[in-house]
């Protein structure tokens, strides 16, 4: 392996890990928080894309600038997030805590087919591709490759920006406080006069737009196609598994290792590319059942 | 001020408070006293909302069976559990001041809370940078007062605050309670514990809960 596949393989891995982790760490938020596995969570992201690809392709046709790309992210994956998030959390997911595990992972899942229908019915099956955004930042060469800045630059920044505004948002801000008293005490915070119903649903429209803005990220780089959420929901839970499930900076880090380890099995082991995120998965669990960063502690996000 | 009508709670089937009818005097101080088991805890998480329950509760002129249970701390009830259940990622003052900006109060009106907090538990100021979660048990239960007198302005409820605390620190806990009596008449306070000597020169009235059920005490000059 040259050093150009080596450079090549690095930002395939990290550019690949940025996407990831924003799915993974809103899965793990809402873990963390309402202790559902969420198997739903993949369709926010497939939904942010297709939103993203189709209103991007709509508006950019009718002559709109093309730097309205970025802002259209945002606002698809926060209006995804709220108006499909919301109402699951609000009207479904509320009925269901008091539920065991596996009866809250069927009713999920349920609600994953229901959205993946919704998606063939709004959006066809036909392939989207939108890449104003992509090609709207240029190009960059490094150690001799040329790459795009949209996949070298501005996914791992956005990631970045993500991990370090989650975590300053839940110390300092009110909202986020009190999102950490729930988790780590649902009663002592409601007797304190915390709304913990109220804490629930934020959170979960929080996780659900990150999902989303994945997505909205994910649909520059690649076409847009059915079954997208269902191969994002199945990394993100080997990247939340393999971190310890509620540990927000561990995601970071767990994507980062399982998005180059898959991006490295793309040059030198292809057949392996699928496999690898979950031998690392299964190698970390075999040793830390816990998760790289889970601990048995008191619950904390 | 607080008065239970009928009130019943069934735990699994279980009748843990049995048609309990009982009204509490504004700025009186009541002990509740039973044993283990006998419904003390289920009484004050029943008030706070906690519980499944049957019947109705008033409190200062309103229904408060009928109001949402993280509302009731905002109608100036305060409240702290047996376990003293702190935010452990928290310092011990962010965890006194969190009813207060929960329940929105201006920046002035949380400094003068806090500011009475610290006169009444002057050991909470030395700790008020500490981690809730590295102060020990004794330590844990004043922070937990600290917290509920923050937003309890009309009632204070305090379940078993005397158990497990090392003698000298039950003499500084002790000592806050009167510090606040004094300095406060207005506040109604619910005690409860299971050795009935102990709160007996401080409580006005007593009340004994046993098997779910709950009357006066016999042996005792109720003036409140």
């Amino acid at each position: 392996m040259n050093v150009q596949l080596f450079a090549l393989a690095i930002v395939d891995g990290v550019s690949y890990a940025a996407l990831v982790f924003l799915v993974a760490v809103g899965l793990t938020l809402i873990f963390g928080v309402l202790r559902v596995l969420n198997v739903a969570h993949g369709s926010f992201y497939a939904i942010g894309a297709y939103t993203t690809a189709s209103v991007g392709g709509a508006i950019f046709a009718a002559g709109f600038s093309p730097w309205l790309a970025f802002p259209l992210m945002i606002v698809a994956a926060v209006l995804v997030g709220t108006l499909i998030g919301g109402p699951i959390e609000k009207f479904l997911l509320s009925r269901i805590y008091h539920l065991e595990d596996v009866l809250q992972i069927l009713v999920t899942f349920a609600v994953f087919l229901i959205l993946e229908d919704f998606q063939r019915l709004v959006w066809g099956v036909q392939p989207l591709f939108e890449a104003t955004a992509l090609n709207q930042l240029g190009t960059v060469t490094v150690f001799g490759i040329t790459y795009t800045a949209y996949q070298l630059i501005f996914l791992p920044v956005v990631a970045v920006l993500v991990l370090v505004g989650l975590r300053l948002g839940l110390r300092r801000t009110l909202t986020g406080r009190l999102i950490t008293a729930v988790t780590e005490d649902r009663e002592a915070a409601i007797t304190i006069g915390i709304d913990a119903e109220k804490v629930y649903l934020i959170t979960f429209i929080v996780g659900a737009s990150l999902a989303a803005l994945g997505g909205a990220l994910a649909s520059a780089t690649t076409s847009v196609v059915p079954g997208m959420g269902a191969d994002m929901i199945v990394l993100s839970f080997a990247v939340v598994a393999t971190a310890g499930l509620g540990q927000i900076e561990g995601a970071a880090i767990t994507a980062l290792m399982i998005g180059l380890g898959r991006s490295f099995a793309v040059y030198v082991w292809p057949e392996m590319q699928v496999l690898v995120p979950y031998l690392i998965m299964f190698g970390v669990l075999l040793v830390r059942p816990q998760g790289l960063f889970g601990g048995i502690e008191a619950r904390k996000i | 001020m607080l008065t239970l009508k009928d009130v019943t709670v069934r735990l699994g089937g279980v009748r843990i408070l049995r048609n309990v009818d009982l009204k509490i005097e504004k700025s009186s101080t009541v002990a509740l006293i039973g044993a283990n088991g006998a419904g003390k805890t289920t009484t004050l998480r029943t008030i706070m909302g906690l519980t499944e329950m049957t019947g109705q509760i008033e409190f200062d002129g309103a229904v408060l069976s009928k109001v949402a249970p993280s509302r009731r701390p905002g109608l100036g009830i305060g409240y702290a559990a047996e376990d003293r259940r702190l935010f452990s990622g928290f310092t011990v003052e962010e965890n006194i001041k969190m009813p207060g900006q929960v329940a929105g109060y201006s920046d002035a009106d949380l400094a003068a809370k806090m500011e009475r907090v610290y006169e009444i538990l002057p050991e909470l100021k030395e700790m008020a940078k500490r981690p809730a979660g590295a102060v020990s048990g004794g330590q844990g239960k004043m922070v937990a007062l600290g917290r509920a007198l923050v937003i309890g302005s009309k009632l204070i409820m305090l379940d078993e605050p005397f158990q497990g605390l090392a003698p000298a620190l039950a003499h500084k806990y002790a000592d806050a309670l009167r510090k606040l009596r004094n300095r406060d008449r207005e506040v109604t306070l619910i005690i409860t514990e299971s050795n009935p000597d102990l709160l007996r020169k401080f409580a006005e009235r007593t009340l004994v809960i046993e098997r779910g059920e709950i009357r006066e005490a016999r042996s005792h000059i109720t003036t409140g």
